[in-house]
């Protein structure tokens, strides 16, 4: 199956660029250039993934970001030419699962895409238990009770990855291997970002977690289940 | 009391001691020094305490003189009057050589001598001494005695005969008990017919003179303290008008200097002091002006060096996915256009590695860099660092050690900056280690943590080992580079250890090879006592290393296992 892939940036050359890199990779790309657009576009279209400027007309990806979130779960690599700490943690925080500084190389980009495309290796057990929640891994679906949590691919990976260990603490590097498939030092800003965004909508007190713990100095681990 | 402190054995200290008064002088002497107003009083009191000395002394003076003139005019003129009056009645008297009657004649003026002068103080003593039948040796009253009058006006009244002159002296008169009053004494001849001439004394009692004068002097001494004193106060109260004032301007100077630049001197009138405040205020409106302009500049620079990251980074975004994308396709290419696409890729990859190097250095110059503290194993970092780079050290045949005897425990830093830091150290030793052994030594005290990387290779002179955290500083342009480097990286690496309040120290010695320490403090302290690890590594070299040998490690077995296995 051809993964769909949406470009939003408005130098054209660049999207174009990143057109040829990801159809050379066999992905089938579609390009907007306008930020007002683009929440358009990707109705229109329902991508499996977007590339997302930071800096746009109309829209800023920041903003195009929150709105895509609130409606889907779709993996979304933000494209920014800065690493400064506000830029991409305002991109984190809005939902983004990750972000390529510009310039990028092809493989780094098509490595970052597949891995968010291709969700880890599945543990054997199709059920897990975290805390108080029950994780369907096959269904993709996390329930507290009879009710239903909705997490994007990449929480409920990121829960998973917890879960099918819950006796071992991970470390933010170990996370960014498992979760976002790096495999040198990577931004654990990434890690921070998402356990809080997973603490968010998972957890009864954000401020008191139960599901996801923090070990000082270390990393995080599964809460014991209730 | 300030002087306690330097008093002896817990005694309060007194004015009997030395200490009280060296104490007080000090005190007096910072005064002085640092009270405007204190040294200008001092400095009026002073001069007006001796000008009003002098005027009262001359007053004084004048005073006592002229008021002894005056008594002794008064003394001339009355006893000219009394003794005319005298020797008229001693003219118009005959005598016929009766020395009973020479005796009652001058009996008989003796009483409207004293009558017709206002003293009944004389003494008779007659000129010529030898003894005579017919005359009396003279007469006395009132206590004057011939003991009291000096030889030297005797002498005068004696010598000049005129029955004209007079002489007048002033003599201490006996008091009451032991005191003495001050007088005048007033000398003539006066002529007893037939039996010569006597000098007659006058002595005039000048107790009320004197008594008016010490009062008038004592009035002069008292009013002349009070307007020392006044004028003191005077001094003091009319320069509180000026320095009051003038502290106003020094505090809000220092709170200006301390960076409120918001303070300005209250304005008062259009006196001096005044357009001091208006120069003061305009003074520091520039300075405010100047200040937000270079800051609102700083802040345009900052915007600016974002935009061209911005700017620069999408085209060159763009650059590097065509020419990796021509790259990988360099073998369909003929040679020449093969070559020219490795070529093209290779220095976009410089230009990528520069670009990003500067925008780095400018975050600094901006003071825009914000560090991701997170606790780190200074020596597990090492460890990373190490295996990451072993492949490229086994390209140059560098053996690279870990010596880690502690820097084990977490300590917050940036362990994305310091692990830059560290691979570039590593990186620079392993291009100029010469194929020799690199030891990475790591190692930890209560204060800090530290890693020092030491290269046994060609080294440099102390002259470059100064300018290798300069930017674009190259030791040796003609060496051949083999690891790409931007000239930027110790900058960078610097520019990132005084960011953690660290520092990056360097030692090098032309074919010893070079070592560079990196210490970090534990806390968000400097670190003041120095690195865990010497900056001079001694006078350790390649072959002392013994090369089979494994490098002693202290610390635990533990630790010694996981250490081990980064060689």
């Amino acid at each position: 199956m051809t993964s769909r892939i949406l470009v939003v940036d408005d130098d054209t050359a660049l999207a174009e660029m990143i057109g040829i890199v990801l159809r050379t990779e066999g992905f089938e790309t579609f390009f907007c250039a306008d930020g007002a657009a683009a929440v358009q576009e990707w109705r229109a279209h329902r991508p499996d993934l977007i590339l997302l400027d930071l800096m746009l007309p109309g829209m800023d990806g920041i903003e195009i970001c929150t709105r895509i979130r609130a409606e889907s779960g779709v993996p979304i690599i933000m494209l920014t030419a800065r690493a400064d700490t506000a830029d991409v943690v305002r991109g984190l925080e809005s939902g983004a699962d990750d972000y390529i500084v510009k310039p990028f190389n092809p493989k780094e980009l098509v490595a970052r895409i597949r891995t968010r495309l291709r969700p880890g290796s599945q543990p054997e057990s199709e059920m897990l238990r975290i805390g108080d929640l029950t994780v369907d891994v096959a269904a993709h679906e996390v329930r507290r009770g009879d009710t239903a949590i909705a997490l994007t691919p990449l929480e409920f990976e990121l829960l998973v990855a917890l879960a099918s260990k819950p006796q071992q603490v991970f470390s933010r590097e170990m996370l960014l291997e498992q979760v976002w498939g790096y495999h040198y030092k990577a931004d654990t800003r990434l890690v921070n970002v998402h356990v809080q965004r997973l603490r968010a909508k998972v957890e009864l007190d954000p401020d008191n977690p139960k599901i996801v713990t923090t070990v000082r100095g270390v990393g995080y681990r599964a809460g014991a289940v209730v | 009391m300030p002087t306690a402190s330097v008093s002896v054995a817990g005694r309060p200290a007194t004015w009997r001691d030395g200490a009280w008064w060296r104490a007080r002088a000090e005190r007096v002497a910072t005064l002085w020094r640092r009270s405007l107003r204190f040294r200008t009083v001092v400095i009026t009191l002073v001069l007006t305490a001796v000008t009003i000395i002098v005027a009262c002394v001359w007053m004084a003076l004048a005073i006592q003189s002229d008021l002894f003139e005056s008594r002794k005019t008064q003394a001339l003129t009355d006893a000219r009057r009394a003794v005319d009056s005298a020797q008229t009645t001693l003219d118009n008297a005959v005598v016929q050589d009766d020395p009973v009657q020479v005796q009652n004649l001058l009996t008989s003026i003796q009483g409207p001598l004293s009558q017709q002068s206002a003293t009944d103080m004389t003494l008779a003593i007659r000129v010529d001494a030898t003894p005579s039948q017919l005359a009396p040796p003279g007469f006395r009253s009132g206590g004057l005695t011939e003991s009291m009058i000096s030889a030297e006006l005797r002498k005068h009244v004696r010598d000049d005969s005129s029955a004209d002159k007079q002489w007048a002296q002033s003599i201490a008169l006996p008091g009451s008990g032991d005191t003495v009053r001050p007088g005048i004494v007033v000398g003539q001849q006066i002529v007893v017919p037939d039996i010569g001439p006597y000098e007659l004394y006058l002595a005039y009692d000048l107790d009320d003179a004197a008594s008016t004068l010490s009062f008038v002097q004592a009035t002069l001494w008292i009013v002349g303290s009070a307007l020392v004193v006044l004028i003191g106060a005077i001094a003091w109260f009319t320069l509180r008008a000026v320095t009051i004032p003038i502290r106003d301007a020094a505090d809000t100077s220092a709170q200006l200097a301390a960076g409120d630049l918001g303070v300005r001197l209250r304005v008062r009138g259009e006196d001096e002091l005044a357009t001091l405040g208006r120069s003061f205020n305009a003074m520091a409106d520039s300075i405010q002006s100047q200040i937000n302009q270079l800051a609102e500049l700083s802040l345009v620079q900052q915007r600016f060096v974002s935009d061209v990251s911005h700017e620069l980074r999408t085209p060159l975004t763009t650059i590097r996915l065509a020419t990796d994308m021509l790259n990988d396709h360099r073998e369909e290419f003929d040679p020449t256009t093969a070559r020219a696409a490795e070529l093209l890729h290779a220095q976009v990859e410089r230009f990528e590695v520069l670009l990003t190097d500067l925008l780095e250095i400018s975050r600094y110059d901006a003071g825009s860099v914000q560090l991701e503290l997170e606790p780190t194993s200074l020596a597990r970092l090492a460890e990373d660092v190490i295996a990451s780079m072993q492949q490229l050290a086994e390209q140059h045949g560098s053996d690279v050690r870990l010596v880690a005897p502690g820097g084990y425990s977490p300590v917050d830093m940036d362990p994305r900056r310091i692990r830059r830091i560290v691979r570039n150290l590593l990186g620079n030793a392993i291009e100029h280690g010469e194929g020799k052994p690199i030891v990475v030594t790591v190692d930890s005290n209560q204060q800090a943590v530290a890693i020092a990387v030491r290269d046994y290779g060609l080294g440099m002179t102390e002259a470059d080992a100064e300018r290798v955290f300069d930017r674009f500083w190259r030791a040796d342009p003609s060496r051949k580079r083999t690891i790409g480097g931007t000239g930027l990286g110790l900058s960078i690496a610097q520019g990132d250890a005084t960011l953690h309040r660290g520092t990056l120290a360097v030692w090098s010695q032309p074919g010893r090879g070079s070592n560079f320490v990196l210490t970090l403090p534990r806390g968000p302290h400097p670190v003041e006592a120095g690195s865990p690890l010497p900056t001079d590594p001694g006078e350790q070299s390649a072959d002392d290393l013994g090369l089979t040998q494994p490098i002693a490690v202290h610390g635990d077995a533990g630790e010694m296992g996981e250490t081990g296995g980064a060689q």
